[in-house]
Protein backbone atom coordinates (compact mmCIF):
# COMPACT_ATOMS: atom_id res chain seq x y z
CA UNK A 1 0.00 0.00 0.00
CA UNK A 2 1.55 3.69 -0.83
CA UNK A 3 2.57 5.75 1.67
CA UNK A 4 1.64 9.43 1.95
CA UNK A 5 3.71 11.79 4.08
CA UNK A 6 2.08 14.04 6.60
CA UNK A 7 3.00 17.61 8.94
CA UNK A 8 0.98 18.36 11.58
CA UNK A 9 2.27 21.87 12.73
CA UNK A 10 0.66 23.88 15.49
CA UNK A 11 1.90 27.18 16.57
CA UNK A 12 3.90 25.59 19.45
CA UNK A 13 6.04 23.22 17.01
CA UNK A 14 5.56 20.28 14.80
CA UNK A 15 3.23 17.34 16.41
CA UNK A 16 3.54 15.00 13.29
CA UNK A 17 5.86 14.40 10.86
CA UNK A 18 6.41 11.47 8.99
CA UNK A 19 4.74 8.64 6.59
CA UNK A 20 1.67 7.10 7.24
CA UNK A 21 -1.09 4.55 5.35
CA UNK A 22 -3.65 6.88 6.08
CA UNK A 23 -5.45 10.20 8.07
CA UNK A 24 -9.04 10.71 9.10
CA UNK A 25 -9.74 14.27 9.64
CA UNK A 26 -12.64 16.08 11.37
CA UNK A 27 -13.99 18.50 8.38
CA UNK A 28 -16.30 20.92 8.82
CA UNK A 29 -18.95 19.02 6.62
CA UNK A 30 -17.97 15.57 8.42
CA UNK A 31 -15.22 13.37 8.86
CA UNK A 32 -13.01 11.97 5.61
CA UNK A 33 -10.34 10.09 5.29
CA UNK A 34 -7.47 10.57 3.02
CA UNK A 35 -4.96 8.07 1.47
CA UNK A 36 -1.99 8.67 -1.11
CA UNK A 37 -2.48 9.98 -4.04
CA UNK A 38 -5.85 11.89 -3.03
CA UNK A 39 -6.77 14.56 -5.06
CA UNK A 40 -5.73 18.22 -4.06
CA UNK A 41 -8.02 19.89 -1.30
CA UNK A 42 -8.08 22.43 1.02
CA UNK A 43 -10.46 22.40 3.40
CA UNK A 44 -10.92 23.46 7.55
CA UNK A 45 -11.29 21.05 10.00
CA UNK A 46 -13.19 21.58 13.29
CA UNK A 47 -12.66 20.77 16.65
CA UNK A 48 -12.18 16.75 16.34
CA UNK A 49 -9.94 14.31 16.16
CA UNK A 50 -7.18 13.43 13.92
CA UNK A 51 -6.47 9.35 13.40
CA UNK A 52 -3.45 8.45 11.73
CA UNK A 53 -2.79 4.78 10.42
CA UNK A 54 0.80 4.67 10.26
CA UNK A 55 3.29 1.86 8.77
CA UNK A 56 2.84 -0.58 11.67
CA UNK A 57 -1.07 -0.14 11.47
CA UNK A 58 -1.29 1.21 14.69
CA UNK A 59 -3.18 4.16 14.81
CA UNK A 60 -1.92 7.91 17.00
CA UNK A 61 -5.16 10.16 17.69
CA UNK A 62 -4.64 14.05 17.83
CA UNK A 63 -7.14 15.62 18.80
CA UNK A 64 -7.24 19.16 17.54
CA UNK A 65 -10.00 22.65 18.16
CA UNK A 66 -8.93 23.90 14.57
CA UNK A 67 -7.19 23.83 11.79
CA UNK A 68 -6.73 23.68 8.30
CA UNK A 69 -5.62 20.91 5.68
CA UNK A 70 -4.21 21.07 2.48
CA UNK A 71 -3.70 18.11 0.63
CA UNK A 72 -1.89 16.89 -2.84
CA UNK A 73 -1.04 14.12 -4.55
CA UNK A 74 2.07 13.53 -2.53
CA UNK A 75 1.42 15.06 1.26
CA UNK A 76 -0.99 16.20 3.43
CA UNK A 77 -0.08 19.33 5.56
CA UNK A 78 -2.88 20.13 8.34
CA UNK A 79 -2.05 23.40 10.34
CA UNK A 80 -3.70 23.28 13.56
CA UNK A 81 -4.04 26.15 16.88
CA UNK A 82 -4.09 23.26 19.42
CA UNK A 83 -3.62 19.85 19.64
CA UNK A 84 -2.78 17.37 22.22
CA UNK A 85 -1.17 13.78 20.75
CA UNK A 86 -2.57 10.56 22.67
CA UNK A 87 1.04 8.71 22.77
CA UNK A 88 3.42 7.80 25.43
CA UNK A 89 5.99 5.42 26.46
CA UNK A 90 4.07 4.35 29.53
CA UNK A 91 1.44 4.39 31.07
CA UNK A 92 1.69 7.46 33.25
CA UNK A 93 2.86 9.21 29.59
CA UNK A 94 -0.55 8.01 28.27
CA UNK A 95 -2.66 9.21 30.75
CA UNK A 96 -1.28 12.31 31.22
CA UNK A 97 -1.49 12.86 27.30
CA UNK A 98 -5.16 12.43 27.84
CA UNK A 99 -5.52 14.71 30.89
CA UNK A 100 -3.99 17.28 28.79
CA UNK A 101 -6.88 16.91 25.78
CA UNK A 102 -9.58 16.78 28.48
CA UNK A 103 -8.20 19.80 29.72
CA UNK A 104 -8.37 21.48 25.76
CA UNK A 105 -11.84 19.19 25.12
CA UNK A 106 -13.04 21.63 28.51
CA UNK A 107 -11.72 24.90 27.15
CA UNK A 108 -13.32 24.97 23.55
CA UNK A 109 -16.59 23.10 24.83
CA UNK A 110 -18.37 26.10 25.07
CA UNK A 111 -19.29 26.82 21.80
CA UNK A 112 -19.05 23.14 20.02
CA UNK A 113 -21.56 20.93 21.60
CA UNK A 114 -20.62 17.96 19.45
CA UNK A 115 -17.46 17.71 21.15
CA UNK A 116 -18.64 15.49 24.31
CA UNK A 117 -18.52 12.50 22.11
CA UNK A 118 -14.60 13.03 21.17
CA UNK A 119 -14.34 12.40 24.67
CA UNK A 120 -14.97 8.44 24.69
CA UNK A 121 -13.24 7.99 21.56
CA UNK A 122 -9.98 9.32 23.16
CA UNK A 123 -10.55 6.97 26.41
CA UNK A 124 -10.93 4.58 23.91
CA UNK A 125 -7.87 5.35 22.18
CA UNK A 126 -5.67 5.33 24.74
CA UNK A 127 -7.16 2.28 26.11
CA UNK A 128 -5.39 0.54 22.98
CA UNK A 129 -2.32 2.12 24.17
CA UNK A 130 -1.52 0.90 26.94
CA UNK B 1 44.41 69.51 35.60
CA UNK B 2 41.28 68.35 37.23
CA UNK B 3 40.79 68.01 40.70
CA UNK B 4 41.55 64.57 42.22
CA UNK B 5 38.26 64.29 43.94
CA UNK B 6 36.25 64.89 41.17
CA UNK B 7 37.84 62.28 39.07
CA UNK B 8 37.41 59.94 41.52
CA UNK B 9 33.91 60.77 41.27
CA UNK B 10 33.25 60.78 38.00
CA UNK B 11 35.01 56.91 37.62
CA UNK B 12 32.92 55.75 40.63
CA UNK B 13 29.65 56.54 38.70
CA UNK B 14 31.03 55.37 35.26
CA UNK B 15 31.49 52.04 37.07
CA UNK B 16 28.65 52.27 38.45
CA UNK B 17 27.00 52.77 34.99
CA UNK B 18 28.19 50.08 33.61
CA UNK B 19 27.29 47.80 36.74
CA UNK B 20 23.66 48.43 35.08
CA UNK B 21 24.40 48.23 31.97
CA UNK B 22 25.81 44.95 31.90
CA UNK B 23 22.86 43.88 34.30
CA UNK B 24 20.70 44.88 31.39
CA UNK B 25 22.35 42.67 28.98
CA UNK B 26 22.57 39.78 31.13
CA UNK B 27 18.51 39.79 31.83
CA UNK B 28 17.87 40.77 27.79
CA UNK B 29 20.15 37.32 27.29
CA UNK B 30 17.89 35.59 29.43
CA UNK B 31 14.73 37.08 28.26
CA UNK B 32 15.83 36.51 24.19
CA UNK B 33 16.40 32.77 24.85
CA UNK B 34 13.53 32.74 26.13
CA UNK B 35 11.78 34.57 23.22
CA UNK B 36 13.93 33.32 20.81
CA UNK B 37 12.60 29.93 21.15
CA UNK B 38 9.08 31.06 21.24
CA UNK B 39 9.17 32.26 17.95
CA UNK B 40 11.42 29.69 16.50
CA UNK B 41 8.50 27.00 17.03
CA UNK B 42 6.20 29.19 15.27
CA UNK B 43 8.08 30.14 12.50
CA UNK B 44 6.96 27.04 10.47
CA UNK B 45 3.65 27.17 11.20
CA UNK B 46 3.45 31.00 10.31
CA UNK B 47 5.35 30.20 7.00
CA UNK B 48 3.28 27.22 6.10
CA UNK B 49 0.18 29.54 7.02
CA UNK B 50 1.35 32.10 4.58
CA UNK B 51 1.52 29.64 1.83
CA UNK B 52 -1.45 28.33 2.14
CA UNK B 53 -3.49 31.69 1.73
CA UNK B 54 -0.77 32.66 -1.02
CA UNK B 55 -1.97 29.71 -2.91
CA UNK B 56 -5.17 30.32 -2.42
CA UNK B 57 -4.80 34.48 -3.37
CA UNK B 58 -2.71 32.94 -6.36
CA UNK B 59 -5.41 30.09 -7.66
CA UNK B 60 -7.94 33.11 -7.62
CA UNK B 61 -6.32 35.40 -9.16
CA UNK B 62 -5.70 33.12 -12.42
CA UNK B 63 -9.68 32.07 -11.71
CA UNK B 64 -8.62 28.50 -10.91
CA UNK B 65 -11.66 28.91 -8.36
CA UNK B 66 -14.45 29.78 -10.27
CA UNK B 67 -16.94 32.56 -8.98
CA UNK B 68 -15.34 33.94 -6.06
CA UNK B 69 -15.41 37.35 -5.36
CA UNK B 70 -13.88 37.93 -1.92
CA UNK B 71 -12.58 41.57 -1.16
CA UNK B 72 -9.48 39.87 0.74
CA UNK B 73 -8.06 38.77 -2.56
CA UNK B 74 -8.57 40.77 -5.10
CA UNK B 75 -5.90 43.56 -6.05
CA UNK B 76 -7.25 46.95 -5.15
CA UNK B 77 -6.46 49.24 -8.05
CA UNK B 78 -6.98 52.96 -6.00
CA UNK B 79 -7.35 52.47 -2.45
CA UNK B 80 -8.69 55.45 -0.33
CA UNK B 81 -8.47 54.68 3.54
CA UNK B 82 -5.25 52.41 4.73
CA UNK B 83 -4.77 50.87 7.77
CA UNK B 84 -1.29 50.95 9.18
CA UNK B 85 -0.35 48.83 12.03
CA UNK B 86 3.16 49.38 13.43
CA UNK B 87 5.00 47.31 16.69
CA UNK B 88 7.46 48.72 18.85
CA UNK B 89 8.78 47.93 22.25
CA UNK B 90 6.80 49.49 25.45
CA UNK B 91 10.60 49.85 26.51
CA UNK B 92 13.58 52.25 25.37
CA UNK B 93 17.50 51.45 25.32
CA UNK B 94 17.33 49.14 22.57
CA UNK B 95 19.88 50.95 19.91
CA UNK B 96 18.02 51.69 16.97
CA UNK B 97 15.08 49.29 17.26
CA UNK B 98 12.59 51.67 17.47
CA UNK B 99 13.51 54.60 15.17
CA UNK B 100 13.97 51.91 12.52
CA UNK B 101 10.04 50.56 12.51
CA UNK B 102 9.34 54.54 13.56
CA UNK B 103 11.14 55.64 10.15
CA UNK B 104 9.67 52.75 8.13
CA UNK B 105 5.83 53.56 9.15
CA UNK B 106 6.66 57.62 8.50
CA UNK B 107 7.54 56.29 5.05
CA UNK B 108 5.01 54.60 4.26
CA UNK B 109 2.42 57.35 5.33
CA UNK B 110 4.26 59.91 3.42
CA UNK B 111 4.02 57.51 0.17
CA UNK B 112 0.46 57.27 0.87
CA UNK B 113 -0.18 61.04 1.77
CA UNK B 114 1.31 61.74 -1.35
CA UNK B 115 -1.24 59.60 -3.23
CA UNK B 116 -4.55 61.14 -1.13
CA UNK B 117 -4.90 58.17 0.34
CA UNK B 118 -6.61 58.81 3.92
CA UNK B 119 -4.22 56.76 6.51
CA UNK B 120 -5.27 55.00 9.52
CA UNK B 121 -2.57 54.55 12.22
CA UNK B 122 -2.88 51.91 14.57
CA UNK B 123 0.07 51.51 17.35
CA UNK B 124 1.11 48.55 19.55
CA UNK B 125 3.89 49.14 22.04
CA UNK B 126 4.44 52.85 24.49
CA UNK B 127 7.52 53.95 22.40
CA UNK B 128 5.59 54.63 18.78
CA UNK B 129 2.78 55.56 20.30
CA UNK B 130 4.37 58.43 22.40
CA UNK B 131 6.51 59.68 18.88
CA UNK B 132 3.80 60.02 17.31
CA UNK B 133 2.01 61.91 19.63
CA UNK B 134 5.02 64.17 20.43
CA UNK B 135 4.84 64.93 16.96
CA UNK B 136 1.15 65.29 16.91
CA UNK B 137 0.43 62.81 14.07
CA UNK B 138 -3.29 60.97 15.00
CA UNK B 139 -3.74 57.45 16.02
CA UNK B 140 -6.28 55.87 15.01
CA UNK B 141 -5.83 53.54 17.52
CA UNK B 142 -3.39 52.60 19.90
CA UNK B 143 -2.38 49.38 22.56
CA UNK B 144 0.28 49.57 25.40
CA UNK B 145 1.97 46.82 27.10
CA UNK B 146 1.23 44.13 24.46
CA UNK B 147 4.49 44.35 22.83
CA UNK B 148 6.12 43.33 25.59
CA UNK B 149 3.97 40.56 27.07
CA UNK B 150 2.36 39.06 23.72
CA UNK B 151 -1.48 37.95 24.21
CA UNK B 152 -3.08 35.90 21.64
CA UNK B 153 -6.17 37.11 23.12
CA UNK B 154 -5.62 40.42 23.01
CA UNK B 155 -3.89 40.76 19.60
CA UNK B 156 -6.63 38.94 18.00
CA UNK B 157 -9.19 41.68 19.27
CA UNK B 158 -6.67 44.74 18.87
CA UNK B 159 -6.83 42.56 14.92
CA UNK B 160 -9.77 41.81 14.35
CA UNK B 161 -11.30 45.57 14.35
CA UNK B 162 -9.42 46.36 11.15
CA UNK B 163 -10.09 42.69 9.17
CA UNK B 164 -14.16 44.10 10.22
CA UNK B 165 -13.44 46.96 8.26
CA UNK B 166 -11.65 45.87 5.31
CA UNK B 167 -14.71 43.15 4.99
CA UNK B 168 -16.96 46.22 5.01
CA UNK B 169 -15.08 48.15 2.99
CA UNK B 170 -14.24 50.93 5.24
CA UNK B 171 -10.79 49.89 4.81
CA UNK B 172 -8.92 49.36 1.23
CA UNK B 173 -5.49 47.44 2.10
CA UNK B 174 -3.50 46.35 5.67
CA UNK B 175 -0.30 46.92 6.34
CA UNK B 176 1.82 45.60 9.24
CA UNK B 177 5.26 47.36 9.99
CA UNK B 178 7.18 45.69 12.34
CA UNK B 179 10.86 44.95 13.47
CA UNK B 180 11.97 41.20 13.46
CA UNK B 181 14.35 38.96 14.83
CA UNK B 182 17.10 37.68 11.78
CA UNK B 183 19.66 36.10 14.21
CA UNK B 184 22.06 37.23 17.50
CA UNK B 185 22.96 40.15 16.48
CA UNK B 186 21.21 41.24 13.63
CA UNK B 187 16.83 42.37 13.26
CA UNK B 188 14.95 42.24 10.07
CA UNK B 189 11.87 45.13 9.27
CA UNK B 190 9.25 43.89 7.68
CA UNK B 191 6.57 45.89 5.79
CA UNK B 192 3.75 43.32 5.49
CA UNK B 193 0.96 43.56 3.29
CA UNK B 194 -1.96 41.49 4.85
CA UNK B 195 -4.83 42.21 3.03
CA UNK B 196 -5.80 42.08 0.46
CA UNK B 197 -3.81 38.89 0.40
CA UNK B 198 -0.53 39.46 -2.20
CA UNK B 199 -1.15 37.02 -4.94
CA UNK B 200 1.70 38.90 -7.00
CA UNK B 201 4.24 36.33 -6.44
CA UNK B 202 2.11 33.75 -8.24
CA UNK B 203 2.54 32.95 -12.21
CA UNK B 204 -0.16 31.44 -13.42
CA UNK B 205 1.10 28.49 -15.55
CA UNK B 206 3.16 27.23 -12.94
CA UNK B 207 -0.21 26.04 -10.76
CA UNK B 208 -2.03 25.20 -14.17
CA UNK B 209 -1.13 21.25 -13.35
CA UNK B 210 -3.49 21.09 -9.70
CA UNK B 211 -6.27 22.35 -9.76
CA UNK B 212 -7.70 23.23 -6.38
CA UNK B 213 -11.18 21.83 -4.58
CA UNK B 214 -12.36 23.57 -1.44
CA UNK B 215 -14.41 21.02 -0.15
CA UNK B 216 -17.06 23.39 1.40
CA UNK B 217 -20.30 24.06 0.98
CA UNK B 218 -20.27 27.57 1.43
CA UNK B 219 -16.51 28.94 -0.04
CA UNK B 220 -17.23 32.11 1.12
CA UNK B 221 -17.37 31.22 4.83
CA UNK B 222 -14.43 29.20 4.49
CA UNK B 223 -12.26 31.65 3.20
CA UNK B 224 -13.68 34.26 5.93
CA UNK B 225 -13.02 32.23 8.81
CA UNK B 226 -9.28 31.36 7.55
CA UNK B 227 -8.70 34.38 6.42
CA UNK B 228 -9.65 35.69 9.79
CA UNK B 229 -7.21 33.16 11.56
CA UNK B 230 -4.60 34.02 8.99
CA UNK B 231 -4.28 37.62 9.43
CA UNK B 232 -4.85 37.35 13.53
CA UNK B 233 -2.07 34.81 13.77
CA UNK B 234 0.17 36.94 11.36
CA UNK B 235 -0.85 39.64 14.39
CA UNK B 236 0.51 37.33 16.68
CA UNK B 237 3.65 36.00 15.14
CA UNK B 238 4.61 39.56 14.48
CA UNK B 239 4.26 40.39 18.50
CA UNK B 240 6.39 37.52 19.24
CA UNK B 241 8.70 38.06 16.37
CA UNK B 242 9.35 41.64 17.91
CA UNK B 243 9.75 40.93 21.49
CA UNK B 244 12.85 38.33 20.35
CA UNK B 245 14.23 40.87 17.81
CA UNK B 246 13.79 43.93 20.87
CA UNK B 247 15.88 41.92 23.31
CA UNK B 248 18.00 41.04 20.82
CA UNK B 249 18.42 44.95 19.92
CA UNK B 250 19.03 45.90 23.53
CA UNK B 251 21.58 43.28 24.20
CA UNK B 252 23.60 44.86 21.53
CA UNK B 253 23.07 47.73 23.07
CA UNK B 254 23.98 47.30 26.33
CA UNK B 255 27.15 45.45 25.50
CA UNK B 256 28.16 48.34 23.60
CA UNK B 257 27.29 50.78 26.29
CA UNK B 258 29.39 48.45 29.09
CA UNK B 259 32.28 48.26 26.65
CA UNK B 260 32.24 51.84 26.19
CA UNK B 261 32.24 52.42 29.86
CA UNK B 262 34.67 50.15 30.48
CA UNK B 263 37.60 52.55 28.40
CA UNK B 264 35.65 55.77 30.08
CA UNK B 265 37.19 54.03 33.11
CA UNK B 266 40.17 53.37 32.11
CA UNK B 267 41.09 56.77 30.10
CA UNK B 268 39.52 58.45 33.43
CA UNK B 269 42.19 56.59 35.76
CA UNK B 270 45.16 57.21 33.59
CA UNK B 271 44.21 60.59 34.11
CA UNK B 272 43.19 60.27 37.70
CA UNK B 273 47.00 59.01 38.40
CA UNK B 274 48.65 61.49 36.20
CA UNK B 275 46.84 64.03 38.56
CA UNK B 276 47.95 62.28 41.63
CA UNK B 277 51.46 62.10 40.53
CA UNK B 278 51.37 66.07 39.85
CA UNK B 279 50.17 66.72 42.85
CA UNK B 280 53.33 64.33 44.49
CA UNK B 281 55.88 65.83 42.99
CA UNK B 282 54.14 69.20 43.75
CA UNK B 283 54.48 68.59 47.20
CA UNK B 284 57.92 67.39 47.32
CA UNK B 285 59.15 70.64 45.68
CA UNK B 286 57.24 72.36 48.19
CA UNK B 287 59.50 70.49 51.00
CA UNK B 288 62.78 70.55 49.83
CA UNK B 289 62.52 74.07 48.62
CA UNK B 290 61.86 74.76 52.29
CA UNK B 291 65.02 72.94 53.09
CA UNK B 292 66.64 74.43 50.57
CA UNK B 293 65.98 77.85 52.05
CA UNK B 294 66.91 76.93 55.61
CA UNK B 295 70.25 76.35 55.03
Amino acid sequence: MEKLKLEILTPNGVIYNGEALSVTLPGEEGEFGVLAEHSCLTTLLEAGVIDIEKEDKSVESILINWGVVQVDEKKVIVLVEGAVAIRGDSESAVAKALENAKELIESIKDNNPAIASVTARLELAAQNLI
Amino acid sequence: MANLKDIQRQIKSVSNTQKTTRAMKLVSTAKLRRAEELAKRSRLYAAKMNQVIAEIAGRIKCNKVGGLDNRCFVEIEDPKTVDIIFVTADKGLCGGFNIQTIKAVKKLLAEHKAKNVKVRLRGIGKKGIEFFKYNEVELFDSVANLSSKPDKERSDEFILSSIEDFKDGKVDALYLVYNGYKNMITQELHVNKLLPVDASQFECDEIEKSMIEIEAQDEEKMLNSLINRYVQYAMYYSLIDSVAAEHSARMQAMDTATNNAKDMVKTLKVQFNKARQAAITTELIEIISGVESMK
